[in-house]
């Protein structure tokens, strides 16, 4: 408010728009959490949850084949079955959901809105990076949670039949029978098994940076979907088969240069399978999870920055 | 700076960057991969033989980072092959399991219990085949399950869960007794070992032929160490070695045979009086 009366004949002064004026900050977390939040309800509306009933009937039924085998080795399957669906679902999740959300965006002329305000485009790109993880890492957590329950269950009802059938036998010391069930709980509900979730969380942040990136240039969504696909096949195997390319080929200059063109362009998604050890039981090493961690973070600001190089100046 | 990233083609810087953070990751790759492998987290590609011997879909989802899964699969179909008996189909499925999961000790330890104990049980009963090949199968199915035991050794140098399997086959199948002993043996002192695994080495060295001294001092020594390991087998075993070896009495341990019911008091005759009066 100015102290100074108006000037007569001169007209009251427009109050000013709120935050007219203002420098728009160059990036705003704000924005991009909103954005975000934006992203996870549109894919909630897309019925991703629904996923979770089928991954919870896939766990029960597991949990319940009668195959005659020692409780460790039907835990054992319990937790791969589980474990293997997880990453699956995460993976497949993270191309699908980003393949689609730039071109529904377009379809839906949602995206004109955004970028027609004060919105720069690599906060468009990391909030729609982050609803999509952020709807993994939720989707990922429910499922560990039932298959945590499972895995617990079983392992009690195993636990307890074993003590009762050691114990009526009366060749055993106390002390054995302890031993034996050490070896069931060996292969149940661990702390450890968190780690092996958020494994497959890398490999899916991974691949939705790679899937965004492709999304940026891509003509369609099916496009997008294909190719992120075929990339993570080759990705997984091209360690596996280099070698026997090489090998068949008798190391041949021209296989030795394809291979490493495909190493260096192609990301090393089997490197982020680590969750399969884990759930082996192998011990963690945790200075190895913080690089892979490290790794996870390199891929999503790299490929982020090559999506906004495509992107940057894109007319729609 | 300006005009000449507009100039530039895009898909050139594109590939440019690609390629510079290619060439960055690939040494932290390949040293991060060489420690996963090493703390076993990470599994080393499965040997060829394991390709050359999968399906089509088994292959694609191998290759495509779905190892443990099509373990899983292959695991419940070999169990649909002993549901059948198909016992070389069985074997089958899991020379690709142990290829793909080397590291999963109950692989090595189910095939083993299958090839071991089932096919060569189903061979004892099969009354459909003639004797000859029956007991031909029976030798050859057993001899594979120690096959896949050495193998699976030699992955698992530690486990104690195998030698346990095998030692079965050796015991309960084949019957010898000097073999049974070596892997019990073998499994003394390994991590995870149960206890029960030191008596069983005394029981099957007490029963292998020229081992007897040996075995005595050894069950002997078991017995010093206490209550706990006095159970009923021990002291019979000891019995045993100490009529074989003609121990004198007075080293003898002093424990009754555990086989021989106490005898039970002459009951009262029905004449009998309070007093011990016996009316005729």
């Amino acid at each position: 408010m100015s102290d100074t009366p108006n000037a007569p004949g001169e007209s009251a002064p427009r109050p000013t728009p709120r935050g007219a004026g203002k420098a728009v900050p160059i990036f705003s977390f704000g924005r991009v959490t909103t954005i975000a939040a934006s992203t996870v309800t549109q894919l909630v509306r897309m019925k991703t949850f629904y996923f979770l009933l089928a991954f919870a009937l896939v766990v029960v039924a597991v949990g319940n084949f009668n195959i005659p085998a020692t409780p460790a080795k039907e835990l054992s399957m319990i937790k791969k079955v589980a474990f293997g669906t997880m990453d699956i679902f995460a993976w497949l999740f993270a191309i699908v959901a980003t393949a689609l959300l730039i071109p529904k965006d377009v379809e839906d002329r949602t995206l004109y809105t955004i970028l027609s305000k004060p919105v720069r485009r690599i906060e468009y790109l990391l909030g729609k990076l982050g609803g999509v993880l952020s709807v993994i890492a939720i989707s990922l957590v429910a499922m560990y949670a039932i298959c945590a329950l499972m895995i617990f269950s079983r392992e009690s009802l195993y636990l307890s039949a074993e003590y009762d059938s050691m114990k009526a036998s009366a060749q055993y010391t106390e002390g054995e029978i302890q031993e034996q069930l050490s070896l069931i709980r060996q292969q149940g509900l661990r702390a450890e098994l968190g780690i092996a979730v958020l494994a497959s969380f890398f490999k899916a942040s991974v691949v939705a940076a790679v899937t965004i990136f492709l999304s940026t240039f891509a003509s369609s969504s099916l496009f997008t979907i294909i190719v992120s696909i075929l990339l993570f096949l080759i990705g997984h195997a091209h360690h596996m088969a280099s070698s026997f390319w090489l090998d068949e080929s008798g190391n041949s200059v021209f296989v030795q240069m394809l291979v490493k063109v495909i190493k260096i362009l192609i990301p090393n998604y089997q490197l982020f399978s680590f969750s399969e050890g884990i759930v082996q039981g192998e011990a963690v090493v945790s200075a190895l999870v913080w690089q892979m961690g490290g790794l996870t973070a390199g891929y999503l600001v790299v490929f982020l920055l090559l999506s906004l190089l495509v992107f940057v100046d894109k007319e729609f | 700076m300006k005009r000449l990233f507009q100039k530039v083609p895009r898909l050139l810087l594109v590939v440019l960057g690609l390629a510079v953070f290619g060439l960055v990751r690939a040494p932290v790759e390949d040293d991060l991969r060489e420690r996963l492998v090493a703390a076993n987290l990470l599994l080393p590609p499965p040997a060829q033989g394991a390709f050359d011997q999968m399906s089509q879909s088994a292959l694609m989802g191998t290759l495509g980072g779905l190892r443990s899964l099509v373990a899983t699969y292959l695991t419940l179909n070999a169990f649909e092959h002993f549901s059948t008996k198909s016992w070389d189909e069985l074997r089958a499925n899991y020379l690709i399991i142990t290829n793909l999961e080397p590291r999963d000790e109950s692989h090595w330890v189910s095939v083993i219990w299958h090839l071991g104990i089932n096919a060569t049980a189903n061979m004892e009963i099969d009354t459909r085949l003639p004797a000859f090949e029956r007991e031909r199968r029976f030798k050859e199915y057993a001899f594979q399950a120690i096959d896949f035991a050495e193998r699976g050794i030699a992955q698992l140098p530690e486990s104690s869960a195998i030698r346990l399997q095998v030692a079965e086959v050796y015991r309960e199948k084949l019957k010898d007794d000097c073999a049974t002993a070596r892997v019990y043996g073998e499994i003394v002192g390994l991590p995870g070992a149960p206890g029960y695994a030191r008596r069983f080495y005394g029981y099957f060295m007490a029963r292998c032929p020229g081992r007897e001294q040996e075995a005595y001092d050894y069950l002997t020594a078991l017995y010093r160490e206490g209550e706990p390991q006095r159970l009923p087998t021990l002291i019979k075993e000891i019995k045993n070695l100490e009529g074989k070896l003609a121990i004198p009495s007075p080293r003898r341990i002093p424990d009754g045979d555990p086989d021989r019911r106490p005898q039970k008091a002459s009951k009262k005759p029905a004449n009998a009086l309070p007093g011990g009066i016996v009316v005729p």
